[in-house]
Formats: C-alpha cells, structure tokens, sequence
C-alpha cells in the first residue's frame, strides 16, 4: 500500500469555528498545529496570493514538529500560472520557502494550478516545461481543469519530464477534465473541488467582478455524501498499487465540509476502522460518529 | 453441478439511509415518499416490517399500521453508487455475475473451490467484507440453480447465509410455503391453496402431467422449481426489455382531456429513451388504472417506431378503446417493446420519414445538450 497524504487546501479559514477549530480557544491555541494533531499533510494555499515570509514558513514548522510524518504542499503563486508575470526575485522567493521546507523534511512538493482556460497546445506545453525547469529541485504537480489535456501525447510528456498530473474532481461543466486517476510518475495528486455546479457556474458568470468571500468561496461549498466517498475510494484503490504516494486534497472547504470528507477519506483508504477526530467535527456532522475515535456523545447521560 | 450464488442486500434502501443519517438505526424507517400520498412502500426496515409492513404496500396503509415510523422520500442516487460499489467488490471475485435488480446479484462460483475454499466460508467472507466496506448487510444464498438460490437467501435474512447441499433441493424446499417460490403471486397463491396446495412438498406430490394439464407452460415451470431445479446459467448482461413510463395522478381525473394531455408527455420521454439507445419498437402498451384500482392493460404491434406521433396515435387509440367506464383514472402509462437496432437504409427514400428522422435528431442533439425540456412538440 502507498503513504497517503489526506489533507485539506488551506487551514485558515473563519468558518471552521465551530465546525472543526473550537469555539473557545485558549491564547496560545494554535490552528494549524491542532489542525496538525489529526492530518499529516497540508496543501499551503495562501502562496497563491501573497510571497510568504520566509519567517511565516520558519513558524509552520515549529508548530508541526510534534507530528512525524506532516508534510507540505504549496501551491505556487498565480504570477506564474495565471498572469504569468515573474522575474528572478519573485522565482527566488519561492524558492527560498521550498529550499527550507525541504530541508526541514517537510515539503511534499509544489502544486503549479493553471486556470480552465490554459487549454493544450505547443506553447502551454512549452511553459510548463519551463517552470518544471526553473523549480527542477522539486516534486511538481501540475493541474490543469481543461479536458483538452486529456491525451497520450501529454501523459508521456508529463512522464518524460517526472511531472505528477493532478486528478482533480470539479463540477462537469463544459469542456472540464474529468475525475480519472492518470500515473506519470511515482507519485500521485488528487484534489477535490466539490460538485457544486449550480455556484460553480455562477462564479464563472462573475468572473473578473468584485465579490465578498461568502460569493468566491461559494463554488466550493459541496459535501461529498457517503456513496460519492465510496465511488472515489475504489477508484483511487485501482492505482495504489502503481505509485509510491498518494496525495488526497480537500478543497470543498466553506464551513469545514473538507475536514469532515477528509475524516472520512482517512478512514476509506487508510482502511481505518475508527480515526481520531475532535468532537468539535462529530458535532457539526454527526454521520462521522460511526468512525470516530474514542467518541463520546455529550448528550448521553452517565448514571 | 453448478454453484450458484444469490446474494441479497438486506432492507437495502433502508441501509443505504442508515449511512447518511446514522440515527436512524434501530427505528421503523420507511423509504417510499409522503405518508399521506397515493405512493407504496418501495422499502423498509426490519423494526417496520414488525407493524406488518411490506414493500409495495400502499403507503397510506403503512402509516396507519406505523404512524411513528420515519418516512423518507429516499435518494436514488446514492443507492445506484452504493450498488455500484458492491458489484465492484463481487466483480473482484466471481468470474460470471449477473446483476438482477439494484440490490440482488448472481454470482456463478462453479469450479472455484479449490480457489476460494470452502463455498460457506467464502459467502461468509463475502459478507462481511460487504459490511466492512460498506456498511451495507446483505444475505447469500448458495445452491445448484438461481431458483434455490435465490429462495435460500431470503429464507435467513438478515445478514444470513444458506447454503442448500447439492441433491438436497427438494427436500430443503418441501416445507416451505407455495409462495416461497418466485413467481407465485397473490392470485396463484389463492388458487392453490383454494385446492390444497399449502407447502412446496404438496406440489411435488403429484405428476409433472397434472401441472402441464392444469396450467400449461406455467404448471410444468411451477413443478419443476418444486423438485428444485431453475436457470443454471446466468444472463451476462441482461438486455432492456421495454420501455415504459407511467403516472398515478394527484387526484383521480376525470377529464379525458388531462389524461390525453399526461398521455402525449409520457409518450414524448419514452420516446426519447428509445431514440437514445438506438432502438425502434414494434409493440405499444397502455396502462390504465381506474380509481376502483381496476387496471387494464392493453397492447398493439405496428411496424418498428421511434417516432413521438406514430406511438402517441396509437397509445391513445388504445387508451380510448380501453376507457370505457365513466370511472375517474387514477394512473396511465405508456410502455414499448420488441425493440429492433435502428435501421437507417429502409427510410431512405421516404421523404417525409426522412425529414422527421432529421428532425429527431436535431431534438435529441438540442435534449442531450440542455434538458429534455428545451424543446417539445405541441399536441
């Protein structure tokens, strides 16, 4: 069986309180190192948005360094994939915070994320040849969304070049790639977007428009029922044979339904018959009680 | 001799509910809509089926049989998925396997004992990886053909396993009541306990002869599945035999123009259906359903069709015939059979078939890229 990597994208969100961070924290409470006690893999999001301080990365480890195997992934800034902007500085940036969390032992690898209009052709290849060369140090996931990058001719390209091709799970809108397990190297990348297509849609129509962060996150807010975890699960176990690793990213996060699918995902293809879990996460979605560790109801009475 | 097994998913809907919402365990749970509907039981749990409530019963009934039962509409999605992954769990093991309805599966196991070992232990292993998985229970039963298996899974539910040694059939099904056998209905059960036959034992006391005499095709077939013989091999994949659509009106309709109207709709989505696989139908079938629950059943052969206006033609030229009581319908339904694989070359030179084969096609184009409902012919 291969090391799996179930995590969530992002682990700084508001609305996890109460649903998996709880309510009353203590001053020292920490996020991501009580997100830490229970995931051993983080995918960093905000390093899309803003060059992270190599001080903030320094922070992350320390706060991790009571769980063994946690690893990173960062996504890696929209300069690159979506403006495709950067100079030397910017490439610098980057790769001082990778360089550290590789030495740590903590770097998973980087996740290059290109938007649903970066179809195939000669150039997109072409750049994407580039970034592997300028980040060669390190294991990339590239994902791309259009289904125009399903084909042999890419699969080997991605082979040749030891690029992980991302899995993704999105709405099926248009001409999106669809949720199918691709192995081009040793090493596998799953992330899942929900299935909202209703908000999914919308926020296409808006795009490029000013939104508050319920409007932008909304896309993202899906819990995967039970039977739709079970269809994943079996897909996922027809490749655990042919890598090494397998990365599993939550990333339906609006009011902690990524934690919650996360949980169960641990407990389908790690093959855990209970997981440790708060009861913060039982709480806010009571179908995890039948898996959970050590669980107990608050609203059973003790004689 | 072969090795058959049937395996059952117990109350499956009802499991299927009991995972997305894990309190209703150990409660009268009831998956078949709104209590106070026009609908029926499609399933329930054990702790309901001990108010005497039973799949296909009115659901009005059930309510007044269990009112403190929990009555849920269901979600057919996510049993198809969960059905899905149990065959891909069966398909790990059995080299044949057939899929007989959304919760029931034969699985040809003959000559593998010396892979899986004992076949007890196997089935036992089965189900419990099931369950494991899952957490869905389910029931096998292991015989020589699918009749005794099929009778042997429901005969240890839940969560059983029987398994009915070669040779023994006949006496495993001796004691076992007439309706035991599948195919044995309401009315066949009436008519043979009306002349004595109570138990299966009491059907294999008389000849072959008697039963041919007595019922034709039927009484032979019936005999034969009491000394527990049945289909040995298993239909691989299991070809769509009709099409059909029906509807049991909120009220019962008394306006022929309504029933007209709900006719025509159905007609369109059945067509639809056919076009989608490629099928033309060379038999139409109506359903009509009077608010007595007398129901009739009536059909025509016409030449291969996918056409909305020739079926519709005809299902309402039947419906007309058929409605001859000033009595309020309460459901009609519109079904096709025999299908024939679409045949371009005979139409080529009918202009008019051939413009209303484009025609068709332009719709199912403009229905597969938005909805069925984009686009629909007026009456």
């Amino acid at each position: 069986m291969p090391k799996y990597y179930i995590g969530t994208a992002g682990w700084s969100y508001k609305d996890w309180v109460p649903a998996f961070y709880p309510k009353s924290q203590s001053g020292n409470f920490n996020w991501l190192r009580f997100y830490a006690n229970y995931f051993n893999c983080i995918e960093v999001n905000s390093s899309y948005y803003t060059y992270i301080s190599p001080k903030t990365v320094k922070g992350w480890i320390e706060k991790v360094s009571d769980s063994d195997d946690f690893l990173f992934t960062m996504k890696l800034h929209q300069d690159f994939t979506h403006k495709k902007k950067f100079d030397e500085q910017k490439i610098r940036s980057v790769n001082y915070n990778l360089d550290m969390l590789s030495k740590a032992e903590r770097l998973g690898g980087l996740l290059i994320q290109f938007p649903y209009s970066f179809s195939f052709n000669d150039a997109s290849m072409d750049y994407i040849r580039r970034l592997k060369d300028i980040f060669e140090n390190f294991s990339c996931f590239v994902e791309v969304r259009h289904s125009s990058w399903d084909k042999k001719e890419v699969y080997d390209f991605f082979k040749r070049s030891n690029i992980t091709f991302c899995t993704i799970d999105q709405p099926q809108i248009g001409k999106a790639i669809q949720f199918e397990p691709i192995i081009t190297n040793n090493a596998a990348y799953i992330r899942f977007h929900g299935r909202n297509t209703e908000a999914w849609t919308n926020s296409i129509k808006n795009f490029g428009k000013k939104q508050t962060y319920e409007e932008q996150s909304g896309r993202y807010k899906y819990l995967y029922t039970p039977g739709e975890l079970v269809e994943i699960e079996q897909k996922i176990k027809t490749i655990q044979e042919k890598v090494e690793e397998i990365y599993v990213i939550m990333n339906n996060h609006p009011l902690g339904e990524a934690v919650a699918n996360a949980f169960e995902l641990i407990h389908l293809l790690e093959e855990k018959e209970k997981v440790d879990m708060p009861a913060t996460i039982v709480k806010a979605f009571p179908r995890l009680e039948e898996i959970a560790l050590d669980y107990f109801d608050p609203k059973l009475k003790l004689n | 001799m072969r090795t058959i097994f049937h395996l059952d998913l117990d109350a499956f809907f009802v499991s299927v509910e009991r995972i997305l919402d894990p309190t209703l365990k150990g409660k009268p749970v009831i998956v078949g809509g709104n209590p106070h509907g026009r609908g029926v039981v499609a399933a329930c749990s054990y702790e309901a089926r001990a108010y005497g409530l039973h799949s296909a019963l009115p659901i009005r009934q059930a309510f007044k049989l269990c009112p403190d039962g929990i009555y849920l509409h269901g979600h057919y999605d996510e049993y198809v998925r969960f059905s899905h992954a149990v065959k891909n769990i069966l398909s790990s093991y059995a080299p044949v396997i057939e899929q007989a309805s959304i919760d029931e599966f034969y699985m040809d196991f003959t000559g593998c004992r010396k892979i899986y070992g004992s076949m007890f232990s196997f089935a036992s292993k089965l189900q419990q990886e099931i369950k494991q998985k899952l957490s869905l229970p389910c029931s096998i039963g292991i015989g020589s053909n699918k009749t005794v298996a099929k009778i042997g899974s429901d005969c240890m539910k839940p969560m059983g396993i029987t398994y009915i040694i070669p040779g023994m059939e006949k006496e495993f099904l001796s004691h076992m009541p007439v309706e035991t056998i599948p195919g044995v209905g309401k009315v066949m059960l009436r008519e043979l306990n009306n002349k004595g036959f109570y138990v299966i034992g009491d059907i294999t006391k008389l000849s072959s002869y008697y039963w041919g005499s007595a019922y034709g095709k039927y009484g032979i077939d019936l005999w034969r599945k009491a000394n527990g013989h049945g289909t040995e091999y298993l239909t691989i994949e299991r070809e769509q035999k009709s099409i059909s659509k029906e509807t049991t009106f909120g009220a019962d309709e008394t306006s022929n123009e309504k029933v007209y109207e709900i006719l025509f709709e159905l007609t369109g989505k059945v067509c639809q259906t056919l076009r989608d696989e490629g099928f033309m139908a060379s038999t139409i079938n109506i359903k009509l359903r009077y608010s007595d629950f007398q129901t009739l059943i009536r059909s025509r052969t016409i030449k291969p069709t996918d056409d909305d206006k020739t079926v519709f033609e005809n299902a309402k030229d039947l419906l007309m015939k058929a409605h001859t009581r000033r009595v309020g319908v309460r459901l009609i339904g519109v079904g096709v059979s025999k299908f024939s694989n679409f045949c371009e070359q005979e139409v080529l030179f009918e202009d008019d078939e051939v413009k209303r084969k484009k025609l068709f096609r332009a719709i199912d184009f403009l229905r597969r890229k938005y909805s069925y409902s984009i686009i629909n012919f007026s009456r």
